[in-house]
């Protein structure tokens, strides 16, 4: 075999702008770059110097799809800061608004960009024609997911309501038991998304990267444990001390930071694959038992299954969702902003976005002024494992001796299991 | 002609391209998902890189472009669409007043150094943040950060089919009366909605939150006496300064008053 060289520019159907390279001499991997050529923003730049009252609403137009994530990140980088205590209802709220995020994020990831890689269409529309019931129910899904986010945080993307403290606004008690009447009715659907995912024939290999996620006992965390865990390195770590265990670095065919764990320089996975790898046992039922029954039990090291695993989560979000609308239906107490005492100090806050862990850190003046800023994203965590599992991919492809079109769609459909978020990468 | 074949020959082929933002305007655009396949049907997507492994074709009737130019590349983009679309909308803070990637472009060239060590090269060409307007003639624009899906439509209707409506003056005060809401001011917080071009139906004031001026402002805005207001409420000039800057670095109205401002002391 000769010498095979590999680009997708403008890799489709993911969220921003990037180009994949993979050289291939011999049957041998030479070189593997996943280019990022999204325009920087300089976001750590901008929120340097402001009040922290602006601050989330700069950082969560990071990325509109993640825009629940960063909001909430934010808001709990200042609260560490600040030592705000917010009340149950408060983050309960909080809970719903980063599970609306997943529902309309998996919905639109699984159906709008993954599906076509296995049907073989070039994008969703056909499959509108081919199979209108299909579709129909997904778009309802991911409807439901922005309906939730719009009921909570005021609109489907950008959240409006959630502050820092609480929130400025909340809906009646109807509301939240018309949305929970609504999330148990889609349960069916999301089992038989799994089912589909699960029929899906996927390449076999173990990816030699660690995965990070935030875990909590007893519970199946999203935003509220401090707690987070590197499965491989088996290192439990709070928040606060991320910098002790993870290092972001520069590469030249990036505009995002690349991310490793510091201990053992081994690239990072974040994503619901890590999160149902970490936190298995405190799946609902349901939810385990589809997991289960898809194959995927913990320690699952392909990360083509990450697909599958945000299905299983659709099924365990539209469970703890309702059971939450109900809670908020019927629960006592409010989620007003409370009072809280403006100081000087640096706070770390950290949600798990739909695609995985992202950190805000975020450092104050006495006047609340940032004096210094960093983000990591989940997807710029990602970068660095997703270039070294397409190195292995395409390894095992060209030993196999396949065609240079099937090993590029093999690739593409690598980096969309991935679900990059390349917008939120660069920031 | 066959109608199937003379409505494909009639149908408008639109583009939809992203640039430095948030992509949150085009998923705007997909999340009316009961709406979504009428508004579809009307058009012909030829090219959406979001959603869409097809490659951009040579021609098309209209392009849809959402975040600002922030390197030389984006603008050789931006320029080329001009080239070939018949009509361009822009969607979004960031395509319209260069909304929040334009808070970078105050002193812009010691920031990029700020984030890297070494500016990798897949940053391409940079440059300080600017609206798309800035840079080409734009023929209709929805504004906010993100749009309101509604409004994209009647605008994309405009762009298709043509209409007399010009772009409104009133600020968003008006709209916000006209919900009986409590005025932020009366609380001691600063509102933008003063200075801020309507047509949100004062959504954030709606909800408890103060305007953050993601419209713009207001071709009409009187923005000392806006700020005399500020005062009247024994409130920060500079705040209210500050503030409007997350949507309006860029925007002459503002730039150039501050600078006469500067002159001035």
């Amino acid at each position: 075999m000769a010498k095979t060289a590999i680009s997708i520019d403008h890799i489709a159907r993911v969220e921003g702008h990037g180009n994949v390279h993979v050289v291939i001499n011999d049957g041998v991997v030479e070189n593997v770059e996943m280019n990022i050529v999204e325009p920087a923003r300089l976001f750590e730049s901008m929120v340097k110097g402001r009040s922290f009252k602006d601050c989330s609403y700069i950082s969560s137009r990071i990325c509109g799809i993640c825009s629940p994530s960063h909001c909430l990140t934010d808001i709990k980088a200042v609260e560490a800061a600040f030592g705000v205590e917010v009340s149950e209802r408060t983050k309960k709220l909080r809970e719903l608004l980063v599970y609306g995020s997943y529902l309309q994020n998996h919905a639109s990831h699984l159906f709008v960009f993954v599906v076509p890689d296995f049907v073989g269409y070039p994008s969703v529309f056909p499959l509108a024609e081919s199979n209108p019931e299909l579709f129909a129910q997904a778009l309802e899904l991911k409807r439901l997911g922005n309906d939730l986010c719009t009921k909570v945080g005021g609109r489907s993307i950008h959240p409006i309501t959630a502050v820092v403290g609480g929130f400025t606004h909340e809906i009646k008690r109807e509301e939240y038991l018309e949305l929970a009447e609504r999330m148990e009715a889609m349960i069916p659907f999301a089992c038989e998304t799994v089912d589909l995912f699960s029929s899906f024939r996927i390449t076999e290999f173990q990816s030699a990267n660690d995965m990070l996620a935030m875990v909590e006992e007893n519970y199946y965390p999203v935003q509220s444990s401090p707690t987070l865990r590197l499965i491989e390195e088996d290192a439990t770590f709070d928040t606060a001390d991320y910098l002790n265990y993870l290092e972001e670095y520069e590469v030249a065919h990036s505009g995002a930071l690349f991310t490793r764990s510091v201990k053992t320089k081994k690239p990072v996975f974040t994503s619901a694959l890590s999160r149902i790898n970490a936190s298995w046992g405190n799946l609902s039922r349901q939810a385990k038992v589809m997991s289960a029954k898809a194959g995927l039990r913990p320690t699952e090291k392909n990360p083509m299954k990450n697909n599958l695993a945000q299905a299983i989560e659709l099924v365990d979000a539209l469970i703890r969702c309702s059971a939450i609308c109900r809670d908020l239906a019927y629960m006592e107490g409010d989620s007003k902003p409370v009072d809280f005492e403006v100081k000087a100090g640096r706070g770390v806050g950290m949600t798990e976005a739909p695609r995985g862990v992202v950190f805000h850190d975020l450092e104050f003046d006495d006047a609340g002024r940032v004096v210094h800023a960093s983000i990591i994203t989940p997807t710029a965590q990602n970068l660095g494992a997703l270039e070294a599992d397409m190195r292995q991919l395409a390894g095992i492809l060209a030993e196999e001796n396949l065609d240079e079109e099937y090993i590029r769609m093999e690739i593409a459909k690598l980096v969309r299991a991935y679900d990059p978020c390349i917008s939120c990468s660069v920031h | 002609m066959p109608y199937q074949e003379r409505r494909r020959s009639i149908t408008p082929r639109v583009v939809v391209v992203g640039l430095a933002s948030c992509f949150g305007c085009q998923l705007q655009i997909t999340n009316q998902e009961q709406y979504l396949t009428d508004v579809l049907g009307q058009i012909e997507v030829v090219y959406w890189q979001m959603t869409s492994s097809e490659p951009m074709p040579d021609s098309f009737d209209v392009a849809v472009i959402e975040g600002a130019v922030t390197n030389r590349e984006s603008e050789e983009t931006v320029r080329e669409l001009r080239e070939k679309a018949s009509k361009i909308i822009t969607i979004g803070a960031c395509a319209v007043t260069a909304g929040i990637p334009g808070i970078a472009a105050k002193d812009y060239e010691d920031r990029p150094h700020e984030v890297y060590n070494t500016i990798p090269e897949a940053c391409g060409e940079l440059i300080a943040p600017r609206s798309v307007g800035s840079v080409i003639d734009v023929d209709y624009e929805v504004r906010c950060c993100p749009i309101d899906f509604y409004e994209f439509v009647q605008v994309l209707s405009a762009a298709l089919y043509g209409s007399n409506h010009k772009l409104r003056t009133t600020t968003m005060c008006t709209e916000c009366k006209q919900k009986e809401n409590i005025c932020f001011y009366a609380k001691g917080e600063i509102c933008l909605g003063l200075v801020t071009v309507g047509g949100c139906q004062a959504r954030c004031p709606s909800l408890g939150r103060p305007c953050n001026g993601c419209r713009g402002i207001s071709p009409s805005a009187n923005l000392e006496s806006a700020r005399q207001s500020v005062i009247k409420y024994g409130l920060s000039v500079d705040e209210f300064n500050e503030k409007l800057e997350m949507f309006n670095q860029t925007n002459t109205q503002f730039t150039g008053e501050e600078a006469a401002v500067e002159e001035a002391r």
